[in-house]
């Protein structure tokens, strides 16, 4: 992100407003989605493909002594039973951590693979597994993250640590004796399900000697394809990985790509034909990797004049099994810890701990909504304890341009916060609402309103620079071929992409296709997550798309004998800005490039604009840029039973240009019900390592009756300099201040704080009747 | 068994086992893909389909029951390439992200406005308790549905 | 319930379109043969290992298994009669309006267009959202077999968790609610909105003249091992005076009658109170609400 793109791109279009971007299109993927065309994994069917499923450990943490394999292979239609010693390459898929075996030797959740049967149907394939005898020697388990820490048990070799993180800045210490109020408390964050409509599933197609394809769920095609080639001893470049269209991601696909992927690769490679894995829900719920559960210990000082002056953070993260991007989680919750505000001693220490739960991953918000909660649920307190409005108190400490994070980032431009709070206060008449329900009590029910603030910086976190490409094919007709490797899970990107460049080149938006999909032809543009699809990926086209057309520029203006930035192209015309009569169409302009030999194509290539924080201080620039999200919610609270009835949710987010507003709506909307979720009926049931409700009929997402009254959504321009057209990211954003705002509405109603989320109706029940539950009191 | 019934415009006959369901039979013997296995139990709504004009879990009935049937799904939707209304007020009005519970809130949409064609919101919520998203958050396909009970009256 | 979900296990399917057929084919396979009404409890069971059969006798041809009629002091629902025809049909609004109720904040239409009565109280979940008011209109059901008919009063039809006294051979062919003059009324808490289990559910029936309570009674799902009538809560009420207070008072009497359990979905002491609070509120809207409840929603 070496260029002011937003500027540069300005330049190009000589300060036209844009007639794209910015508007609604159709999306790309539309008519095939709406007509029932639409391929998504297990639709690709073929015939003779076989049918994988994996056997699991029953135990949390075991031993495999023996697999015995005969009775599996006398079932009448079972083809092979594949075990870790039938593995080619390495049986290595570790994600941040090498720690995880595909198939495993040693079981360390209760689900771990352990041997992969593959049948030529489905019930042969479940009777082969009934039938398949593993031998354990059971070990002692671990559950709590805090019995790791002092555990001779080890779960890896290398210890019960999987990584720990680090922020220093300024002295807490000092800070701290200075303070008029300090509040200390300890909240619990649980873990969520994606719950996306559509299983995980993988078909994989071996290609030649050694060689496979595969169409499987991911979001991310270039680590999948990695993480396969590595498993079978192969290049990446004998692997291809197509993505079909994705029923949903959120992260879940995004660790659990590669995974799925790799078994049906395996069974592939080794059986040499075709197979297919398909999850059903149960092992979508029971076994695949879900949001990690944090226990913070936050404290936080402020001095009477309502300034923040210091936070302290200690927390654990739950593991799980294997590290998966537990550490990425681990981290990004570091970097944020201080909540949207402007705090100049900070103090955070996370530790990642293994257990023998189901490993933790990728989802929607990544550490944030765990780690906001407990940063916003502070500042309600704080406020309370200054005698300060908590927005007033909110809006003294909020970031603004010239500010610098608790890593000590500056972030000079792109910080709408604070505008964004004050807009989003307006539409929900803070004030008024907060004298109206302090008033309303009826025998039964109580009202309140809370806020929660949120921010998430977009891009990868970690040790792995976020780099992007991007491919655009003007085709002799005019039309152009874009391709990404950004995945479309629903969200939209790829069609901002097309307006991007469509945008740029000055031709239609319809003249744009987007192929992509296929690992073989479309660039790498990194993984689909962190909000990162437009702000980097989009940035990649744009990148491609201005070096065309500086190119285009240059023969156009040998073709009308004019300057080259005199160029202007618009709407599939070419002309001189200062004599419009001198004009060619874009067709032409592309004839005469092939013509004359100048390269048609471009490929973009960026790498995020950011560092590596310090890993004993934490210091450093973890992102490029920061969206960021409020959001107000009203609530009413049944005191004789304790649920929690959100009336009206006012969500905000600040996010730079939004690029397809019809989209950004949608997505911010279904990111409040995903918070309404989180915060209220999602609860992932756990005993002795064992999800016990692993069905939508007992893990509750929210239905169309469980959604609130939405308020328009605020949005605040704050363009970011270096992006494709100033955008960043919304993915997650509107998700993490949900349950932030839902939790601070409900203490207003009741004056009674929640210390864990999701809330729990039985816990706010028996708090309101006055009996002491873990989690009450104030 | 031989299993015979109507299937959008065309008729369909193919040998089924009685332990085969609607959905699997659609999928697999029929190629019908926009029906989706979200759970095989009922409770996520990707398999609807509509049985004489009603929506059904067809996870839950055996492919066998749909003898005689006339089963709707969304490729009987659009006529000779062309969308049809309800789908083109999804398609105005965004009424999908992932599009993985599309068909069946596009069938739901279908047989609500068949049977009544200015539904409320309330009437919307009602018909499609039993349909779970987790992209769109309901609101773009409340107003799909709104959309199309106007575009189908106009 | 944890089993898991697997493709269904071999049978075959019978489809007869008469109910002597029906009769004579459950007579032959006995334990067997298990019946396909709506099949959105039975498809579930059977995918999950938690029911079994050799062969599935499926009832949907035998047309005069449904049918929603009033004749003489009775209404008569016949067991196969769709739980969705049922929510529409004006005469059960009318003279049942608990069960409609309680059909339309039960599962979602999809299942509602299947899902049967006769279904729904063969299942015999412990949290069958048709039992409460059909138990506080003193329903019953007529069971018949290759032998004859008889009679069993639905308070004497279930007998523990998916358990009932219906024999592998009868079927349950007709539902019959005594016509009555009082209110009824239905409501449940749920986890969330919509397409729900009930935690805890209650309907009730009330007959009440010049402020007096002349007849009342009260069911409630999900709080014991079958659904259950509220007797103590009953009896403190029946000539009692139509008043919160009353209310109050005997409604807290049901606590001693419930005896749920923990599991996922509520602890049993939740439960337990959450029977005192439902009551108290099914009570209110028949005592004091009039003969048809305001808008239908899950607590």
């Amino acid at each position: 992100m070496h260029l002011e793109y937003l500027e540069e791109v300005r330049k190009l279009l000589h300060g036209k407003s844009y007639t794209v971007v910015g508007r609604d299109v159709r999306r790309v993927d539309a008519l095939e989605k709406l007509t029932g065309i639409a391929k998504y994994a297990a639709d690709h069917v073929i015939e003779e493909a076989l049918i994988v499923k994996a056997v699991r450990s029953p135990h949390p943490h075991a031993v495999v002594k023996k697999i015995d394999e005969t009775g599996a292979l006398k079932i009448p239609g079972v083809v092979g039973v594949i075990t870790a010693e039938d593995i080619p390459g390495e049986n290595e898929i570790g994600y941040l951590v090498e720690d995880q075996p595909l198939v495993t030797e040693k079981a360390r959740y209760v689900g771990d693979v352990v041997a992969l049967v593959v049948a030529k149907d489905e019930e042969a394939a479940w009777e082969g597994s009934d039938e398949l005898r593993v031998e354990y020697q059971k070990l002692p388990a671990i559950f709590d993250p805090k019995d790791a820490l002092s555990n001779d048990l080890k779960i890896h070799d290398h210890g019960n640590i999987a990584g720990d993180v680090k922020v220093r800045k300024g002295d807490v210490e000092e800070a701290f004796s200075r303070c008029d109020v300090i509040v200390e408390r300890t909240y619990k964050a649980g873990s969520q399900d994606h719950a996306y409509l559509e299983p995980e599933a993988a078909l994989a197609i071996p290609l030649g000697p050694g060689g496979v394809t595969v169409i499987g769920t991911t979001q991310n095609p270039f680590r999948t394809r990695h993480t396969v080639a590595r498993v079978l001893g192969r290049q990446d470049s004998e692997v291809t990985i197509i993505t079909p269209y994705i029923g949903g991601g959120f992260g879940g696909k995004d660790t659990y790509g590669p995974v799925i992927s790799g078994m049906a690769a395996l069974a592939a490679a080794v059986l040499g034909k075709p197979a297919m894995m398909v999850y059903s829900r149960y092992e979508s719920f029971a076994y695949r990797f879900k949001r990690g559960p944090f226990e913070i210990q936050y404290k936080s000082g402020a001095t009477k004049d309502g300034k923040l002056r210091a936070i302290q953070v200690d927390y654990i993260v739950d593991v799980g099994g294997y590290a998966t991007w537990s550490i990425g989680f681990m981290k990004r919750a570091a970097y944020h810890a201080t909540g949207v505000y402007e705090v100049a001693n900070v103090k955070v220490d996370g530790v990642a701990l293994y257990t023998n739960n189901l490993p933790n991953s990728a989802f929607n918000g990544f550490g944030n909504p765990q780690m906001l909660f407990a940063a916003e649920s502070q500042m309600d307190i704080l406020a309370e304890e200054l005698n300060m409005d908590p927005i007033d108190f909110r809006l003294r400490n909020a970031l603004v341009p010239g500010s610098r994070t608790g890593t000590n980032q500056l972030l000079d431009h792109a910080v709408g916060i604070k505008e964004l709070i004050e807009k989003v206060v307006e539409k929900a008449d803070w004030q008024g609402k907060r004298v109206k329900y302090l008033d309303y009590k009826t025998k039964t029910k109580r009202r309140g309103i809370g806020v929660g603030c949120s921010w998430h910086g977009c891009g990868t976190t970690g040790f792995k620079q976020d780099w992007a490409g991007a491919s655009i094919i003007v085709n002799p007709d005019g039309s152009v071929t874009y391709s990404t490797g950004i995945v479309e899970i629903g969200q939209g990107t790829i069609t901002s992409h097309a307006m991007m460049v469509a945008e740029v080149l000055g031709i239609p938006f319809e003249w744009v296709r987007v192929i992509g999909n296929n690992t073989n032809t479309m660039p790498d543009s990194g993984e689909t997550h962190a909000q990162r699809g437009t702000i980097i990926g989009g940035t990649a086209a744009v990148d491609a798309a201005l070096k065309l057309r500086k190119r285009m520029n240059k023969v156009a203006s040998e073709a009308l004998n004019c300057k080259e930035e005199e160029i202007a192209l618009e709407n599939g015309e070419v002309y001189n800005i200062n004599n419009a009569s001198q004009r060619m169409s874009f067709k032409d302009l592309v004839y005469e490039m092939y013509m004359g030999g100048s390269p048609p194509a471009e490929y973009g290539f960026i790498k995020a604009r950011r560092g590596y924080p310090d890993p004993e201080t934490g210091q450093g620039d973890p992102y490029a840029a920061y969206t960021f999200g409020c959001t107000i919610a009203e609530v009413e609270v049944d005191l004789e039973t304790g649920h929690v009835d959100v009336l009206k949710l006012y969500p905000g987010v600040a996010a730079g240009k939004i690029i397809q507003p019809a989209v950004v709506r949608g997505q911010i909307y279904g990111c409040g019900i995903l918070g309404l979720g989180y915060a209220l009926t999602e609860r992932v049931v756990r005993g002795e390592g064992r999800m016990l409700n692993p069905s939508y009929i007992d893990y509750l997402i929210p239905t169309i009756k469980d959604k609130p009254e939405m308020a328009e959504l605020v949005c605040v321009e704050d363009e970011y300099k270096y992006s494709a057209f100033g955008a960043k990211g919304v993915g997650e954003i509107a998700f993490i201040a949900t349950p932030l705002a839902i939790a601070n509405a409900v203490n207003n109603a009741l004056g009674i704080r929640f210390y864990e989320i999701p809330l729990d109706p039985e816990k706010i029940f028996f708090a309101v009747k006055g009996e002491s539950r873990n989690g009450s009191g104030s | 068994m031989l299993v015979r019934f109507k299937l959008n415009d065309g008729i369909i006959a193919e040998e089924a086992n009685p332990n085969e369901t609607l959905l699997d039979f659609l999928r697999n013997r029929a190629k019908v893909g926009s029906v989706k296995k979200g759970c095989d139990e009922g409770a996520c709504g990707t398999c609807t389909v509509l049985f004489n004009g009603k929506p059904v879990r067809s996870c839950l009935i055996l492919a066998v029951q749909a003898s005689e049937a006339e089963i709707t799904t969304v490729e009987g939707l659009a006529k000779r390439g062309e969308l049809s209304e309800i789908q083109e007020a999804f398609l105005e009005k965004y009424g999908f992200q992932c599009g993985f519970c599309t068909p069946g809130m596009i069938l739901t949409t279908r047989a609500l406005l068949d049977q009544n064609p200015h539904p409320t919101i309330e009437d919307i919520k009602d018909a499609f308790e039993g349909n779970l998203c987790r992209c769109t958050g309901y609101e773009q396909i409340i107003e799909s549905v709104l959309r199309a009970a106007e575009m189908r009256t106009r | 319930m944890e089993a898991e979900v697997r493709p269904l296990p071999k049978f075959d399917y019978v489809a007869p379109s008469s109910l002597s057929e029906a009769l004579k084919l459950l007579r032959d396979y006995q334990d067997g043969a298990k019946v396909l009404a709506g099949g959105t409890d039975l498809v579930i069971r059977l995918k999950k290992r938690l029911a079994f059969a050799d062969v599935i006798v499926d009832l949907n041809r035998i047309s005069e298994l449904s049918c929603i009629e009033s004749v003489g002091d009775h209404l008569h629902i016949g067991g196969l009669t769709r739980l969705a025809q049922i929510k529409e049909s004006p005469i059960v609004k009318d003279r049942a309006s608990a069960l409609v109720q309680a059909i339309s904040i039960m599962a979602a239409p999809p299942i509602r267009n299947r899902g049967t009565i006769g279904g729904n109280l063969c299942n015999s979940s412990p949290a069958a959202d048709t039992a409460p008011p059909l138990l506080v209109l003193d329903a019953s059901v007529k069971l018949l077999s290759v032998d004859g008919e008889r009679v069993v009063p639905l308070s004497q039809f279930f007998v523990g968790p998916e358990e009932n006294v219906a024999r592998a051979d009868e079927i349950l062919t007709e539902v019959m609610i005594p016509l009555q003059e009082g209110s009824s009324a239905f409501i449940k808490l749920g986890r969330r909105k919509a397409f729900t289990l009930s935690v805890v559910s209650v309907a009730a029936y009330a007959m009440a003249n010049s402020g007096k309570f002349d007849e009342v009674r009260v069911a409630l799902g999900a709080v014991a091992p079958t659904p259950i009538r509220s007797l103590k809560v009953e009896e403190a009420l029946t000539g009692g005076g139509v008043s919160e207070k009353t209310i109050q008072e005997s409604a807290e009497l049901v606590k001693m009658e419930v005896n749920p359990i923990t599991d996922v979905r509520a602890s049993a002491e939740y439960r337990r109170e959450m029977s005192y609070v439902l009551t108290k509120r099914v009570l209110g809207k028949v005592g004091l609400g009039g003969k048809n409840a305001s808008k239908i929603q899950i607590e």
